[in-house]
């Protein structure tokens, strides 16, 4: 196995750091950058890019315009693979939008849904396609079988790398009165290619832990170092904290102790 | 019902509070009742930050000097009051949660000379950006109809001169032109809201043009020349101001 790379997404607000920043080894783009961003020269030259943007939900076809916009950038970055989530965050007709990842039913519908617009999308782009899963805050009693059970099928189907969210699994975990361990080896991890680390907080809506722009915790990097080696084709870890309320010492914080971590 | 139709339920239930509250919903039986309530107050507050941020963005940037960081109402009582009827991305929402943030940010901002044109014209793009997304225009017709939701402000400073200064580092809070201006707010079918200056021939039209009028029509009334109202249908029509009525 490979040295993993281990990376932050690029957070504007922090361009200046990130240019002078050392040990760091990718940067994942959720936003193309902005005009007016005088890091952004600097920031191209120096990093590998990784492609995070929201592309679509491939619950339906990507038209020609999302596929378009989705080369452009990964052109535009140099991406070495392109990531989109497993979501269905918007109602079909546009009416009603969350505007926040949201996964799918766990159907043999949504299955064959997405297995095909995947499938579509990766004929059109010149870069692998890897997809990350969503944390379920609830169950929907309409699902038909586990989301592990649902991913492995749909990457048997399509040959799609998968981006290994760890905290969206450690919150199911955690839900679900669980050990994160137990519930990692459920998924196939023998597909992923980039993981996700992130810290977690308590919500006050939720009344419970979500995902947070903080340090990850202990538990959390454990969680990594016991996730990584069984992820044979890994090459990225990346710590996934893009807010504007995010500072520079907890990034750099948290991307030397996931290096440490691991 | 298919699945698509089941998630499009659980999406709305999760998005539309007085849905949730239904019969039709919770007849259903899809979901965890409280789950269902705390993850949908979840995603009201990220969903109404995201927007507070972007569009109230000069208002965080004068934050140093007024203290007031627009996005601090998503933790106060007003905005609680407004989760049991929330529709996120409806434009009533959308007008009252900025009414929430022009009550917490104006009087503290009193020193700004324009800070009332500024926050008019914040609240308009938040505005503009919300409401129903599915358009049935095929862009072709012959009655132009303006969009609803598309707003046309009258200011009594130049904001597009500071705009861009106050997102730039800045000692002393920059000043705008006292001189009128008015500005077309938009959003194109693919959501993104943008603002353009608005001549007489804009204006014009856009207060006109109601979908029943034919370009002859709208010409006249408007006091244009035929290749002048083509030209400005152009550009309103790109931005998402106008689009044309398809009959029914």
């Amino acid at each position: 196995m490979a040295p993993l790379m281990v990376g932050a997404f690029y957070n504007p607000h922090l361009g200046a750091e990130l240019v002078r920043a050392e040990g760091i080894d990718h940067l994942a783009m959720a936003d193309p950058p902005a005009p007016s961003d005088t890091h952004w020269p600097a920031i191209k030259q120096r990093y590998t890019l990784l492609l995070h943007d929201y592309l679509g939900q491939l619950s339906e076809p990507l038209d020609d315009r999302a596929i378009a916009r989705a080369r452009s950038l990964a052109a535009l970055y140099d991406t070495p693979w392109v990531a989109e989530h497993f979501q269905c965050l918007h109602t079909e007709d546009g009416t009603y939008n969350l505007n926040y990842v949201f996964p799918p039913l766990y159907t043999e519908e949504f299955l064959a849904r997405f297995v095909a617009n995947a499938t579509a999308l990766q004929a059109r782009l010149d870069q692998p396609l890897v997809m990350e899963n969503i944390p379920g805050f609830f169950d929907v009693k309409a699902s038909q079988m586990p989301e592990p059970v649902w991913l492995r099928r749909f990457f048997d189907a399509t040959g799609a790398g998968f981006l290994l969210d760890l905290p969206h699994v450690w919150l199911e975990a955690h839900y679900r009165g669980v050990s994160p361990e137990t519930w990692l080896a459920e998924f196939p991890l023998e597909h992923v290619v980039e993981l996700h680390v992130a810290g977690v907080e308590e919500d006050a809506d939720l009344h419970g832990p979500w995902i947070a722009p903080t340090e990850p915790s202990d538990a959390m990097l454990e969680l990594l170092a016991h996730a990584a080696p069984r992820c044979p084709r890994a090459r990225a870890v990346t710590f996934d904290a893009f807010s504007p309320s995010l500072t520079a010492e907890v990034l750099l914080a948290s991307v030397a102790r996931i290096r440490a971590a691991l | 019902m298919s699945d698509r139709g089941v998630q499009d339920l659980v999406i709305r239930a999760l998005a539309d509070a007085p849905f949730r509250d239904s019969a039709e919903w919770r007849g259903r039986d899809l979901a965890d009742p409280d789950r269902v309530e705390r993850f949908a107050r979840f995603l009201a507050r990220h969903f109404y930050f995201e927007r507070i941020v972007h569009f109230f963005k000069y208002s965080r940037a004068l934050a140093r000097v007024t203290g007031r960081y627009p996005e601090a109402i998503l933790r106060r009582p007003g905005f609680d009051a407004l989760l049991p009827t929330a529709v996120l991305g409806g434009r009533e929402t959308a007008r009252a949660v900025a009414g929430l943030v022009v009550e917490y940010v104006r009087d503290a901002g009193r020193a700004v000379r324009y800070h009332i044109d500024l926050l008019r014209y914040q609240e308009a793009m938040m505005l503009v950006e919300a409401g129903p997304r599915a358009w049935t225009s095929s862009g072709t017709g012959a009655a132009p109809e303006t969009v609803e939701g598309t707003l046309l402000l009258e200011l009594d400073y130049d904001l597009p001169v500071v705009l861009p200064k106050l997102l730039q580092p800045w000692t002393l809070v920059p000043e705008a032109p006292r001189r009128a201006a008015r500005l077309l707010v938009a959003r194109s079918r693919h959501g993104r809201v943008a603002v353009a200056r608005a001549d007489e021939a804009v204006a014009s039209v856009v207060q006109l043009a109601d979908g029943t009028k034919t370009l002859d029509d709208l010409a006249r009334a408007a006091g244009l020349r035929p290749a002048e109202l083509a030209a400005t249908l152009q550009d309103l029509t790109e931005i998402g101001a106008v689009r044309f009525s398809t009959g029914s």
